[in-house]
């Protein structure tokens, strides 16, 4: 093989790197350029390539004539309390189903697994009749609640994955050292589980975050609803400019490409180890 | 104060007897070694004795009190493990600290910021902090409290295992094979450094090895396990020279003991191989003629003569070993058997010790001369020793 | 040496695991088991979204009129398609953006980074730009399209027959097929680069080493994506519902995107409800598959 040809090949292969991150990179780049582009230019063609700069007023317009930042805070909320009860949910069983051998065991990992299948949008009508029963519609913490039976078996299942991989030894040790079980858990395993809880934090802060159909139908007041239900609400919507809905979802996708790009080491760690290792 | 009864102590796992109804006692300040093979069963009497593994049956007494039942942390015994078990989150400071933290530990310690601080607090208590830096100080560890395990070195980390297990001052010191991860050099070090240990601190020692040469320098007794079951239970010296039976006898010493078939001449000898060996005084007086029996003798009691030389056994050299101070000379036997059956190989070849460099070459055709001064005989069927 | 300790030790009671795993039993028996079985039970019956209190027993007539019904029919067609067509492009996809991110050149960890981005963008903001984008006169699909000289540079993607689905499918595996490639990629760094190097010593082509030496390390990884793709596929519901609502004329009516017409759009909540649980039983069958295909496997490893 020549050094020509290895020269060669090797830009084809940057060029093939260059393309998929093109096509990665693209829609999220368009969304941003459309938001930025005046009224006018939305419908010329050729569609203007570059985000223009003098738009930026398209931003505060919307957040004075459209409660995207109300709608933001509720995602957040739902977010961090999806996150907070996933994980607080998940940590003990996750535990038990890695060191314990018990009658029901398999069950239980059976349920864990069989809950990922179910869609949410089947359960949507069960849940909206149970949650009008006891009262939780209209309350972004009952819009956590029924998150959280989402997300809480994956990230018990990634969970498991990664206290199966803290050596038995280090438990015993803190066994002989006077810890209780409790104790073991909080203070040696979860320590040493800290890039799996990362990455399941992120898993459930997403959840909650892009959440659509439960938000949507257990959610009907105006001051309530979260950034995807308001985004969604322009779909086939024809008096808001497209700019202007453009930039309520860059808005609202920002935030969570920022964060992910924060933990993205620990997500893509997380993940592999347990869930598809699993 | 610390002494130890097992009482018919038994572990099942399943229909297999990991650790077999076994009885003994292990006194006040004593060095206890469990040795044996991988699965006899050490490691799971010792974790037994710490309370890591329950008991299928039988008792466990901690100076007249039964223990068997109580949580390991209620038992005033600290544990060395294999892989030393080091916090990998803590620093060398923290993880020697824990034990200590542990006793006054309080269900709100969880709280994650208020927990953190009352943890340091404690760390940082006088009495707390005083001991922690005195022993830091025996163990050499004191300028690398503050980092974390895995910037250490195996001997390092060992030494921060025993630290972890010196601040509790328990009164009973369990080790599982703590030396078995070092290297050759590093592992005799720590050899010493742990017999010195239990000279200064005191309080009673059970390690558990397969490394003969670990127990036979390190304990001041030896229980040798085999399936489940001891076998022996002695001084070093009382287990190298008066083996219970073939088991022991082939475990320990190296090269191991050789065993060779013979009969009682009745008459205060042995026939072995044609050539008839006198037997010293107890062993004479064993009467019955042409009785089989198994003539154990270590290989530094076999010398090398030229072959055809009177009262020798008849052999060929098979190998040659320099080991520097000593050559090991292994031979095959013309006309007698040897019992090294469990080796697999080695039937009926014998190893003999020669001091210096011997100038012995494979093929040679030798005569093996027999030093009975300290040799012990075993039943041919049972393997027990014959008295 | 000990064998494998017993796990549960000594002094504690044989209920620690029960009071662990307790809180999340109860959690998923009321928000999954518990609507799981309203769902079934509200299967066979006649219930109006306007009056969910007031439904009627009907045995399975739902189920048989749905059967009849060719609404039903083509939207298992559309969710076998649809499902088939994410788990090979994704996976091939992801196959290739993961082989091409693992030899090493300049900024590979970033571009590992940026290319998992769109796995990290919310599906209603998708939707929202594919949508745009596919716009009929002013989308930037088409605008591409024209130029480079395509005479259906005018199709009304979303709104054909012909088009809408692989419109939803350009948008849904723009969308997953970075998650593929990261597990992929991960499972690349389990391949032994000793046993490529053997390969290559031994005279196997690039193909061949692919094929003797990384392929039989990651097909385990790529064996339960395809599984993990294959259910998120079937459930998948906003991206498809916000981009087309199934239409047009059923040509994206997945089952979950039908299950949500019938009972919100149709109101019929006895409907929908049979189709969740045919749903469900899919589902179920294909990871019956799944375990059953992977175990055979995994035995017939053993005995070789």
């Amino acid at each position: 093989m020549t050094g020509a040809s290895h020269g060669a090949g090797h830009l084809l292969r940057l060029a093939a790197v260059l393309g998929v991150l093109l096509a990665a990179a693209f829609p999220l780049y368009w969304m941003f350029v459309t938001s930025l582009t005046t009224s006018a230019s939305l419908f010329a063609v050729p569609p203007r390539a570059l985000p223009d700069p003098s738009q930026l007023g398209v931003y505060a317009e919307a957040f004075q004539t459209i409660p995207v930042a109300r709608w933001l805070r509720n995602s957040l909320i739902v977010a961090a309390g999806t996150t907070v009860l996933s994980l607080a949910l998940a940590v003990f069983p996750a535990y038990a189903m890695s060191r314990f051998r018990f009658r029901g065991r398999g069950a239980m990992g059976l349920g864990l697994f069989a809950t990922q299948m179910l869609p949410e949008a089947m359960l949507v009508v069960p849940l909206y009749a149970i949650f009008a029963d006891v009262g939780l519609l209209n309350s972004l913490g009952g819009l956590i609640l029924a998150n959280t039976a989402f997300t809480v078996p994956v990230i018990t299942w990634i969970l498991k994955g990664a206290i199966d991989g803290v050596p038995l030894d280090i438990e015993e040790a803190a066994r002989m050292d006077g810890a209780t079980r409790v104790g073991i858990v909080l203070s040696v395993v979860l320590p040493l589980v800290a890039p799996s809880l990362a990455a399941t934090s992120v898993i459930a802060f997403f959840h909650g975050w892009n959440e659509y159909v439960l938000a949507q139908t257990l959610i009907s007041q105006e001051g309530l609803r979260t950034a995807s239900v308001g985004l969604a609400s322009f779909v086939g919507e024809l008096s808001t400019p497209v700019h202007s809905v453009m930039a309520i979802g860059v808005l609202y996708t920002l935030p969570a490409i920022a964060f992910y790009l924060m933990v993205q080491r620990y997500v893509v760690a997380g993940m592999t180890a347990g869930s598809v290792k699993g | 104060m610390a002494s130890i009864k097992l009482a018919g102590v038994t572990r099942a796992f399943g229909p297999k007897r990991a650790v077999d109804n076994i009885s003994l006692d292990v006194k006040d300040g004593e060095f206890l070694v469990l040795l044996g093979p991988s699965g006899c069963g050490k490691s799971t009497l010792l974790r037994m004795l710490a309370g890591l593994e329950t008991l299928t049956d039988g008792e466990i007494h901690l100076n007249g009190s039964r223990v068997d039942l109580l949580p390991p942390s209620a038992r005033d015994m600290a544990f060395v493990f294999q892989s030393y078990a080091l916090y990998p989150h803590m620093t060398v400071r923290r993880n020697i600290t824990f034990p200590l933290i542990m006793r006054h530990h309080r269900w709100w310690f969880h709280i994650p910021l208020i927990g953190h601080l009352a943890k340091r607090r404690i760390e940082r208590q006088p009495d707390v902090a005083e001991l922690v830096d005195r022993t830091a100080r025996i163990l050499a560890l004191t300028p690398m409290m503050h980092q974390l395990p895995k910037t250490l070195s195996g001997g390092q980390r060992q030494r921060v295992a025993l630290g972890r297990a010196m601040v509790r001052k328990p009164e009973v010191f369990l080790m599982d094979e703590p030396l078995s991860n070092l290297d050759a050099k590093l592992r005799t070090a720590m050899r010493a450094e742990i017999i010195k240990l239990h000279q200064q601190v005191g309080g009673t020692f059970v390690y558990v090895t397969h490394d003969q040469i670990e127990a036979m320098t390190m304990g001041t007794r030896i229980a040798l396990m085999r399936d489940g079951v001891v076998q022996q239970l002695g001084t070093p010296r009382d287990i190298y020279a008066d083996p219970v039976n073939t088991y022991v006898a082939r475990f320990i010493g190296t090269p191991p003991m050789n065993l060779l078939t013979a009969e009682l001449d009745g008459r205060g000898g042995v026939v072995a191989g044609g050539a008839v060996l006198g037997l010293p005084g107890p062993l004479a007086s064993l009467q019955s003629a042409d009785k089989a029996v198994v003539l154990g003798v270590r290989p530094a009691a076999l010398a090398i003569r030229p072959a055809g030389e009177p009262g020798t056994l008849a052999g060929e050299v098979t190998l040659v070993e320099h080991i520097g101070a000593e050559s090991l000379i292994t031979m095959k036997l013309a006309s007698t058997r040897t019992l090294h059956s469990e080796d697999g190989s080695a039937a009926d070849e014998v190893i003999a010790t020669s001091p210096g460099y011997s100038e012995l070459s494979a093929g040679l055709q030798v005569g093996v001369a027999v030093d009975t001064t300290d040799a012990v005989l075993f039943h041919p069927g049972t393997g027990e020793r014959l008295w | 040496m000990a064998a494998a300790s017993g796990r549960t030790l000594p002094d504690e009671g044989r209920w620690t695991p029960y009071l662990f795993i307790g809180p999340v039993a109860a959690y998923l028996l009321l928000f999954q088991f518990l609507p799981l079985v309203q769902e079934l039970l509200l299967s066979f019956t006649s219930t109006s979204l306007l009056n969910p209190k007031g439904g009627t027993w009907v045995g399975m007539e739902n189920y048989r009129d749905l059967v009849a019904g060719e609404d039903f029919r083509q939207s298992l067609v559309v969710t076998a398609a649809y499902t088939v067509a994410c788990v090979v492009l994704a996976i091939g996809l992801g196959l290739a953006a993961a082989l091409l991110l693992d030899t090493p050149f300049r900024g590979r960890g970033v571009a590992r980074a940026l290319v998992t981005i769109p796995w990290a963008a919310p599906p209603v903001a998708v939707a929202l730009v594919f949508a745009w984008i596919f716009n009929a006169q002013y989308g930037v699909f088409n605008f591409v399209l024209r130029s480079f000289g395509f005479a259906s540079g005018t199709e009304n993607w979303l709104d054909s027959a012909h088009l809408a689905l692989p419109a939803v499918l350009i948008a849904t595996i723009w969308q997953i097929f970075p998650f593929a490639a990261v597990v992929i990629l991960a499972a690349l760094q389990g391949v032994s680069s000793e046993l490529k190097e053997a390969a290559t010593i031994d005279g196997a082509g690039r193909l061949s080493v692919f094929g003797a030496v990384t392929w039989p390390t990651i097909q385990p990884s790529v064996a339960l994506l395809t599984l993990f793709l294959t259910i998120w596929s079937i459930r998948r519901f906003d991206l498809i519902w916000l981009m087309t609502q199934g239409g047009p004329i059923g040509a994206t009516n997945t089952l979950v995107i039908e299950l949500y017409r019938q009972g919100f759009v149709y109101r019929d909540l006895g409907r929908a409800a049979a189709v969740g649980m045919i749903g469900v039983v899919v589902a179920l069958l294909i990871t019956l598959v799944y375990f059953y295909v992977t175990l055979r496997a995994e035995r017939a490893g053993d005995s070789r």
